[in-house]
């Protein structure tokens, strides 16, 4: 058997028995991240600089949706990720 | 009132962090000369929130300056929050002699500084809030850089926490301290740590990744944790609790967030896809799950709307009983001793919500084209509106804001 089958295979349990896997989460983001290696140039950025696809557009409103979460659900978190401080992607 | 050396000692060190935070921010802007963009801004907002039996009127206001330029950038802000009927009323009803509606007014200031140095991106706050029965300080360091010509961006950040929690007793506003349902009120202190203190303490940790995948496709992902220790139950809520025993929750709790989304363009259509995930996990024993939809349209060059989808869903705590029967055991509220626990918060049941909303937001670089407008341009206007459908004691909820910014 083909060595990425049989770790699929391994892999597979923790999925079906989990409602979340962190090995699974993680190669996720690993294979996201490698993927994305190559460099966007600046020149190809229009895009990405449009304010519908900056999350630091969203602050203000993320930030009051965030402190209704925290007022009315037992979770919270999520509002506001890649904003904080980082100012998005530096795409502007 | 005479203050304690602990309290003293607490406030002069959360004053001296903020104040090192902000004195290194400015040494770091001054050893990095160079020229870069400047923008001022105001913004003016208002929040709105209604359900069955409480009404969350917010209106703020904030400024940011560059000084000069995005080396340095200090911002200020001011919140109102006047909260009716809320979730605390039916305790603090009997405490005030009964009044049909009770309005409370919770004040909020924040000082920010930030700094923008080639791939490198500093920030830190302090912000201090205050109403009736709950005083809040906090104060946080975020740090960035960027990576790959920008293509990827990491984030980290730390905020601390410190707030004090009182129990109001009538309408002239006095208060005692609340340390939680297992201590009793007498021997309960506004000053120190401990059990037998007032101090809910909350350390947040936030990781961010930010990764342009393609030209059009930018992913987000986000870790936070929280850690928090002191009173965290409500001690307005023991009438809602049949056996009528005070509401206790466990003192410590550590919070868990990991999240996901990605913004897709297709630039022909002026459209942007935007799901969004997260899962949440605590050692109460809550697990929530928030997935999302967003789709943002250019319907004009100035125009743009978005409409919203988010399913919400999470899990109960393990102290949390579905027939509400609690018994009164002395002790603190653990995983190994959950027969001490009570509980009549809604936000530790088992329960999910839908929640679909839709967004305009009008920017007015088109406007300051015109004779005598150009002060209108990186102005917009941004309006929302979205409607809850919580399957909870809380029923359905309208939630709106409206935020009109300027820059100069």
């Amino acid at each position: 058997m083909p060595q990425r089958a049989r770790s699929l295979i391994a892999f597979a349990p923790m999925t079906c028995t989990h409602g979340f896997s962190w090995r699974g989460a993680l190669l996720v983001t690993a294979a996201i991240a490698l993927a994305g290696c190559a460099t966007v140039k600046p020149s190809q950025r229009e895009a990405l600089s449009k304010p519908e696809m900056t999350p630091a557009s969203d602050g203000l409103e993320d930030e009051f949706y965030g402190h209704i979460e925290s007022a009315r659900q037992g979770s919270f978190g999520g509002h506001g990720v890649g904003a904080g401080g980082g100012g998005g992607c530096g795409c502007g | 009132m005479r203050l304690s050396r602990h309290r003293r000692r607490a406030r002069r060190s959360l004053l001296s962090l903020t104040r090192l935070a902000a004195l290194v921010l400015v040494a770091w802007a001054a050893l990095h000369p160079g020229t870069t963009a400047a923008e001022n801004r105001v913004t003016l907002g208002g929040n709105y929130y209604r359900e069955r039996s409480t009404r969350v009127i917010q209106p703020y206001v904030r400024a940011t300056v560059d000084a000069p330029d995005e080396r340095l950038t200090l911002g200020t802000a001011y919140l109102l929050d006047a909260i009716s009927s809320a979730s605390i009323a039916s305790g603090t009803m009997q405490a005030t002699g009964g009044d049909n509606v009770f309005t409370e007014f919770r004040h909020e200031v924040v000082a920010t500084a930030s700094s923008r140095l080639g791939e490198w991106n500093l920030g830190t706050f302090f912000r201090y809030s205050t109403e009736t029965d709950w005083i809040s300080r906090g104060t946080g360091l975020a740090v960035a850089r960027d990576f790959l010509q920008r293509t990827i961006n990491v984030s980290l950040a730390y905020n601390i926490g410190v707030d004090r929690i009182y129990r109001i007793r009538n309408n002239i506003g006095d208060r005692l301290p609340w340390c939680g349902g297992a201590i009793a009120p007498q021997d309960c202190r506004a000053k120190g740590s401990g059990t037998h203190s007032n101090l809910l303490l909350i350390h947040n940790f936030e990781l961010g990744y930010t990764h342009a995948l393609h030209r059009y496709v930018l992913g987000i992902f986000g870790v936070q944790y929280a850690h928090l220790v002191g009173p965290q139950d409500n001690p307005y809520r023991e009438n809602l609790i049949i056996s009528a025993i005070p509401e206790t929750h466990p003192r410590v709790r550590n919070r868990f967030a990991i999240a996901g989304s990605v913004r897709a363009t297709v630039p022909q259509a002026h459209l942007v896809f935007e799901p969004y995930y997260s899962f949440y996990v605590d050692d109460w024993g809550i697990e929530a799950h928030a997935p999302e939809l967003r789709i943002h349209a250019r319907v004009h060059r100035h125009l743009r709307l978005r409409a919203r989808y988010r399913y919400y869903h999470q899990s109960g705590a393990f102290f949390w009983k579905a027939d509400g029967m609690y018994i009164d055991n002395d002790g603190q509220c653990t995983r190994d001793h959950p027969e001490r626990c009570a509980t009549a918060d809604v936000k530790v049941t088992a329960w999910d919500s839908h929640t679909p909303g839709v967004q305009l937001v009008w920017e007015f670089d088109g406007l300051a084209r015109h004779p005598g407008l150009g002060w209108l341009e990186g102005g917009y206007l941004e309006l929302n509106y979205n409607h809850a459908i919580q399957h909870n004691r809380f029923g359905n909820a309208r939630i709106a804001n409206a935020t009109l910014s300027f820059a100069f």
